[in-house]
């Protein structure tokens, strides 16, 4: 299996604290990763380095062969890398269809001249708006559509972000906690949706997420963070059988 | 009120409603739909202002083919007695210098706009805010201090390029004012609407993700800020061909505080709510200076402190009924989907 992203001995820091401490890991190209690890553990900051919100103090990032080190997040999305955020980061006063549209990459009329000429942008806008509605319905929020997020639930709000990271036809996923305050029932159908995206599209998931009741029965390889190291890595069975985890991680 | 006063009464309420709409449009774009807080308003207006001021009469000198020696701006008074004949007998001559003037202001604006957001436009909205602040005090001081501009202290006048009109220029020129205010809400109201508009309103709901999704917040901050400028140009040099002169007086209060104050009351964000917070508030502030001295004898203060008392009172107001103001933003529909392909068109 080709790499899609390598990491490689990445560090970064807040002031004095140390919140990766030379990290190495890869993902392969078309697996769905977990990566794991106690609170505090450097995985939303690891996250952070590689879609350029910050500058990290040393290490690389690699983007399939091509070195992403220090780009900034207009690049990294444009190149392919599509992330959420762990808090729902949703456009509070557009409607749930039109924080989708944002998300999309090519509209002519987001150029302000010519957004000028309504002929240039409105077809590819109509084609956008049906994407966005079919990726509404597959959530389960075509109800939702012409409503402003601001009325959405939290679990619809993680949907409505997931949804908006679709449309970004990206080749590379990382959600932030794409589960939490979903319900038991639509958070094995969102990871069921996500392998199949896997399937259909061949793309790449690496997911940060503590629900390991639901995430482990999908996903192809486990990453396990402590203290802004990497401290184990492997397949579900490897990784929850490993003592370094359950004293870190699993127990207590 | 007379009949005869009473259209007096509108046609100076709606001079003044036409500017401020035009100034509220542009802030209403940079703080009500991208989020940027710009309380350097004035610098724009002012620059519009001044430097449409400052090149009028040298360019109607240039334009019109008048030789004289005279300063056109030392010397003003002078210059424009031999320039307004030539202008009163030429409605068509004087509405193509206003057009030149109205883009020069336009142009002046932008320039305000550019280096005021140039350095600012990178920082973070409450260092955005101060810093714009601090820009909008520039101009006056230059204004009073470099005469060649529009004279120093006193002042100068403009061309007056309404002069046609006779006994009917206020009313000409207030109603060419009213159209240019209602050209530009139509098109701020259609630019907001596109996906450009869509993007910026996303900006302002949240930098981060607009940055996570590929958006150049750098440049679309800049764009706001430049039409936003532009519109306070506009306004600036239409108020000073308006007036026929100009002083260095604009000042934070006038074409900063105020503009704030009608947007929060008409509700940021949206423009229908612009234009409402502002005829609200000019219909206020003019009938307070109409009536006030009516009140004199009933009142243990000075009557010109009713203006500002009814600043204070909007204010607080708006904060504690109505923070969201008189009209909320609205969610723009989006075009429908295409049709699927293969449905067969009805009839």
């Amino acid at each position: 299996m080709a790499t899609m992203l390598s990491v490689k001995e990445v560090a970064a820091s807040f002031g004095k604290l140390r919140a990766l401490d030379g990290v190495t890991l890869s993902v392969g190209e078309g697996s769905v990763t977990l990566l794991i690890g106690p609170n505090g553990s450097g995985k939303t900051t690891l996250v952070n380095v590689i879609t350029g919100f910050q500058r990290p103090d040393g290490g690389h990032v690699f983007y399939g062969e091509r070195e992403i080190t220090g780009w900034s997040p207009q690049r990294v999305y444009r190149v392919g890398i599509t992330r959420t955020f762990q808090v729902p980061s949703l456009f509070g006063k557009l409607t749930t269809i039109q924080n989708l549209l944002v998300a999309d990459k090519t509209n002519p009329g987001e150029s302000f001249l010519k957004s000028h000429i309504r002929r240039l942008w409105i077809n590819h806008e109509r084609e956008t708006v049906e994407k966005a509605s079919r990726i509404l319905q597959t959530l389960g929020l075509a109800e939702q559509s012409d409503k402003p997020v601001s009325v959405l639930s939290g679990g619809q709000m993680k949907l409505t972000e997931l949804g908006r990271a679709l449309m970004s036809d990206a080749k590379l996923y990382l959600l932030d906690e794409p589960i939490s305050g979903v319900n038991p029932t639509l958070a094995l159908e969102i990871f069921a949706r996500i392998v199949s995206l896997r399937k259909q599209f061949g793309v790449t998931f690496l997911i940060i997420e503590h629900r390991l009741d639901i995430a482990l029965k999908y996903v192809d390889y486990v990453n396990v963070m402590a203290s802004g190291k990497l401290i184990a890595a492997g397949t579900p069975t490897q990784v929850v059988s490993d003592s370094k985890v359950i004293e870190a991680y699993l127990a207590r | 009120m007379a009949l005869g006063q009473v259209i007096l009464f509108i046609v100076d309420l709606l001079a003044l409603f036409s500017i401020y709409l035009i100034i509220n449009l542009g802030l209403n774009l940079q703080q009500g739909i991208t989020g940027i807080p710009n309380f350097g308003l004035v610098l724009a207006v002012a620059g519009g202002a001044y430097i449409t001021a400052s090149l009028s009469t040298r360019l109607a000198i240039y334009l019109l083919n008048v030789h004289t020696n005279l300063d056109p701006i030392i010397n003003n008074v002078s210059v424009l007695q031999l320039v307004n004949p030539i202008l009163r007998s030429s409605p068509w001559l004087s509405t193509g210098l206003l057009a030149l003037f109205l883009i020069i202001g336009g142009a002046s604006g932008a320039l305000m706009g550019l280096i005021s957001s140039a350095p600012a436009v990178r920082l973070r909205e409450d260092y955005l805010a101060i810093t714009l602040l601090a820009f909008g005090e520039i101009l006056n001081v230059v204004g009073t201090g470099y005469d060649p501009l529009i004279g120093g202290p006193p002042g100068t006048s403009l061309p007056d390029i309404f002069g046609w009109a006779g006994q009917y220029r206020f009313y000409w020129a207030t109603l060419i004012m009213f159209l240019v205010a209602v050209i530009i809400f139509v098109y701020i109201e259609r630019l907001v609407r596109t996906p450009f508009g869509r993007v910026l309103r996303a900006i302002r709901d949240n930098e981060n993700t607009a940055r996570s999704l590929g958006k150049d917040i750098t440049r679309y901050r800049m764009s706001s800020i430049l039409i936003g400028s532009i519109l306070c140009g506009i306004a600036g040099a239409l108020w000073a061909l308006y007036s026929g002169a100009v002083t260095p007086s604009y000042d934070r209060f006038d074409y900063t505080f105020l503009p704030w104050l009608m947007i929060l009351l008409g509700g940021i964000g949206s423009n229908i709510g612009t234009v409402v917070g502002t005829l609200v508030f000019v219909t206020l502030d003019e009938l307070i200076d109409y009536f006030k001295y009516a009140f004199a004898p009933f009142l243990p203060f000075n009557v010109v402190w009713l203006n500002y008392l009814l600043l204070g009172l909007l204010t607080i107001f708006i904060l504690i009924y109505r923070p969201e103001g008189i009209v909320r933003e609205k969610w723009t529909s989006v075009p429908a989907a295409p049709p699927p392909a293969g449905e067969a068109k009805p009839g």
